[in-house]
């Protein structure tokens, strides 16, 4: 070693540097934001510019055919939040959203045990659970909304053949709600099941033949190995449940397709999103509509924050619960190692 | 604006008037299908219009056009489109306009090519002159040419009405339902008549008699100033409460609008009444093949209307200004509501013709499949009767909204027995003052 201080060697090196020296110089500091410049420029063009683009129109007295109107600051929002219409389009979201999401994670659950199993043509009902996933939304709102026909659908005449009274699928709230859920449901569960299925196949089966020496039945091993061991699973396909159940708009537009008011005769399955683009493409309103596109960003980073605790929390849990196992054992391990041979255990903690 | 030489070339084919034969000076090879560019025009259409298999034979005439046309079920999603495109790109060269959002339409007329650039003066002359008048922006610009208008007459179920003991023949029909008087308390009792008959309902849902109630008028949802003319109108409120009667007289078969069960409710004897405008009578023979039916299901069609001459809807073919070939969609605009076409479109779907012209052509007054469905009805010569008298009502920017959004959710609940009507006159005032103002 020289005994060259650094800040000299840093000057003379500068004078010195050919251009080759400085391209390659320049080439270590700045390339990599070259590199990874294509995402933020896209991110930039359609997911920055379109935001505050949304933004601006927000404040904005702005409608669909005229254009940008007066400046209006945030009375826009002011009067979504004081518009009964606006909590009646959360209450629809949400309430499809628990309605579809609960059975669907529930059954995705089940069939993903089912499939789990040692069963004949395992490849076939795997595609088959999926394939209601390769039908569009589209051509799922129409069957369904033909099943769901109040005075011509399947659903209606198997009641009457019951004896039952139908149902007013297309004029009721609860019953929309209902029968907008299922087309969720038939779309996604096979989907869900799916992911679920390939969690359950990294579960070590050792921990399984254990279990069953220690004559824990089926159930038992399912309700104690299976579940725990596929949290981390679960909790990404309950976010991604919640990001699609809150933008739900395909199935409540389609369902009652050839009505003019979009979302049930009473606006009793218009949800949020199909509430904007009533508001921006029938009532020409664009500044509200941009208004509550914002609101909703707001209500869905909210939930993502919530779900980000919850699964920090797990995740943190899980930790802590390892760690305190280690430290037992560890514990266990050197009280006995103390009372026989302690250089032993020096040694190995060495390591 | 630069005119190519195919342009030109084509302008000649189209022999539209003087402008294409100036233009033609400097194309020496102008002729039938000459043009050396290939052009596609698009366009948007809605509902049944009758207009799908003229293409073939413009794009036969014009080698170098391609059409490549879009339908779109119904007129309110076809409202929904225009709206969704006009705000951000991707209009059509040629969109059809319904004449009910001609009042959002003109409020943004400068984005639709004055068609008096190519020619529109020289031929305006073909239409009822109100037509052309609702196509006419307040500062004189033609946006549009008149496809069809829609005069009302009534479809009924000769074989459903023999079956109530009523009258089944079309004159007795007329009759029946007062001839050159007939009036609404006139039809409401027929309905109950045929409802202590039969206990049927007599028509589908509420909402289309109210449509053509308030198209009679003079004034509709907005008064000829421009303001609303819905809140204290004693005149459609009364009307309203009628309707209400009639629904809890078991009248209404509460059917979902262009729905109908997939046309099943036109074939099952669920109505026997269907307030019929020219371009409806296309809608109703669709529904009733969809539903498995066919001529001997009994549908006709009455020399009458209740409350007199109503015109409900018609459309207009604009070219909007983002069109990279406006000559050539003016062109093709033209030909479509030339007289020989609409006659064509008529036979097609039933849409009565707005052209002169094309009115007392055989073709319309004479036989057709859609003769052959109503039970042999000269329906050409019927809407040509109806046609006489009609007045163009005023419509104002929201006149779509208030009918589908306003008026929609209210009527629903009335025709569901779900509320009275009071409650729902006050529900529709409500929304009213929600959504407009």
């Amino acid at each position: 070693m020289t005994t060259t201080s650094p800040a000299t060697r840093a000057s003379t090196s500068k004078s010195a540097l050919s251009l080759r020296q400085r391209l390659n110089r320049a080439d270590v500091k700045y390339s990599p934001y070259v590199y990874v410049a294509p995402f933020f420029i896209l991110f930039g063009l359609v997911g920055l510019f379109p935001l505050v683009y949304t933004f601006v129109v927000s404040l904005n007295d702005w409608d669909l055919l005229k254009g940008a109107g007066d400046w209006v600051g945030f009375d826009n929002y002011a009067i979504e939040l004081a518009d009964p219409w606006f909590w009646n389009s959360l209450f629809n979201t949400f309430s499809i959203f628990l309605l579809s999401a609960i059975p669907q994670l529930i059954a995705a659950t089940f069939i993903a045990a089912v499939l789990d199993q040692n069963l004949r043509g395992k490849s076939f009902w795997r595609l088959s659970v999926l394939l209601p996933y390769v039908v569009t939304p589209a051509a799922v709102a129409l069957i369904f909304s033909s099943i769901f026909s109040e005075q011509y659908g399947l659903v209606n005449n198997l009641l009457g053949s019951l004896g039952l009274d139908p149902v007013l699928w297309k004029h009721d709230t609860f019953p929309g709600h209902f029968a907008i859920a299922t087309m969720v449901n038939w779309r996604w569960t096979g989907y869900n099941a799916l992911i679920l299925l390939a969690a359950m196949q990294a579960v070590p089966t050792d921990l399984y033949e254990s279990a069953a020496l220690d004559g824990a039945g089926r159930i038992r091993r399912f309700f104690s190995i299976t579940l725990p061991s596929i949290r981390p699973t679960f909790i990404f396909v309950l976010i991604t449940a919640t990001i699609g159940g809150l933008q739900i708009f395909t199935e409540p537009k389609l369902f009652d397709a050839t009505r003019a008011t979009p979302g049930g005769a009473y606006h009793q399955f218009e949800t949020t999103t199909l509430y904007i683009w009533n508001m921006a493409f029938n009532q020409d309103r664009f500044g509200r509509a941009a208004a509550i596109a914002f609101i909703l960003l707001v209500i869905i980073v909210l939930i993502g924050l919530v779900n980000y605790f919850l699964s920090k929390g797990i995740a943190t849990n899980e930790t802590k619960v390892s760690r305190r196992r280690a430290a037992k054992r560890l514990e266990r391990h050197r009280a006995a190692g103390r009372a026989a041979v302690p250089a032993s255990i020096e040694i190995q903690q060495e390591r | 604006m630069k005119f190519s030489r195919r342009t030109a070339a084509v302008a000649v084919v189209a022999s539209t008037a003087s402008l294409a034969l100036v233009l033609s000076g400097c194309s020496s090879d102008g002729g039938s299908g000459n043009g050396d560019e290939k052009i596609t025009l698009t366009i948007t259409t809605f509902g049944t219009m009758g207009l799908d298999g003229l293409y073939a034979q413009y794009e036969a005439d014009h080698p170098n056009i391609t059409i490549k046309a879009t339908n779109i079920d119904t007129g309110g999603n076809a409202l929904t489109d225009w709206k969704t495109k006009q705000a951000s790109g991707g209009l059509p060269d040629i969109q059809a306009v319904e004449e009910g959002w001609l009042g959002s339409v003109m409020e943004v007329s400068d984005s639709f090519t004055d068609l008096r650039d190519y020619g529109a003066d020289d031929i305006k002359d073909r239409w009822v002159d109100w037509k052309v008048g609702q196509a006419t922006d307040p500062d004189g610009r033609i946006i549009g040419y008149g496809t069809d208008i829609g005069p009302q007459g009534l479809c009924y179920n000769g074989k459903l009405f023999e079956a109530a003991g009523l009258p089944s023949d079309r004159e007795g029909v007329a009759e029946l339902f007062g001839g050159a008087d007939a009036s609404w308390d006139k039809f409401f009792e027929v309905g109950k008549t045929y409802h202590d008959a039969t206990g049927k309902a007599f028509y589908d849902q509420s909402g289309f008699i109210w449509n053509s109630f308030v198209n009679q008028q003079e004034e509709g949802y907005y008064k000829k100033d421009g303001s609303l003319n819905i809140e204290g109108n004693k005149t459609l409120e009364n009307f309203w409460m009628q309707l209400a009667d009639a629904q809890k007289a078991g009248l209404s078969a509460n059917q979902a609008q262009w729905d109908w069960g997939g046309g099943q409710a036109f074939v099952d004897g669920t109505f026997a009444v269907f307030v019929c405008p020219g371009w409806m009578l296309g809608v109703v023979k669709g529904q009733v093949e969809a539903g498995g039916g066919d001529a001997t299901s009994g549908w006709d069609f009455a020399d009458v209307f209740p409350g007199g001459a109503s015109n409900w809807g018609g459309s207009f073919l604009t070219v909007p200004t983002s069109s990279k070939h406006p000559k050539e969609a003016a062109e093709l605009a033209d030909w479509l509501t030339q007289a020989k076409q609409e006659v064509a479109s008529f036979q097609a779907a039933g849409a009565f013709p707005s052209v002169l012209e094309a009115q007392t052509d055989p073709g319309v007054t004479g036989e057709s499949e859609l003769t052959k469905f109503f039970n042999n009805a000269p329906v050409g010569e019927i809407l040509a009767s109806r046609a006489e008298g009609v007045v163009a009502q005023f419509k104002g920017p929201d006149d779509a909204l208030i009918q589908e959004q306003v008026v929609g959710p209210a009527r629903t609940a009335l025709d569901a027995g779900s509320a009275d009507g009071p409650t729902s006159w006050n529900t529709l005032i409500d929304t009213l003052h929600q959504l407009i103002g």
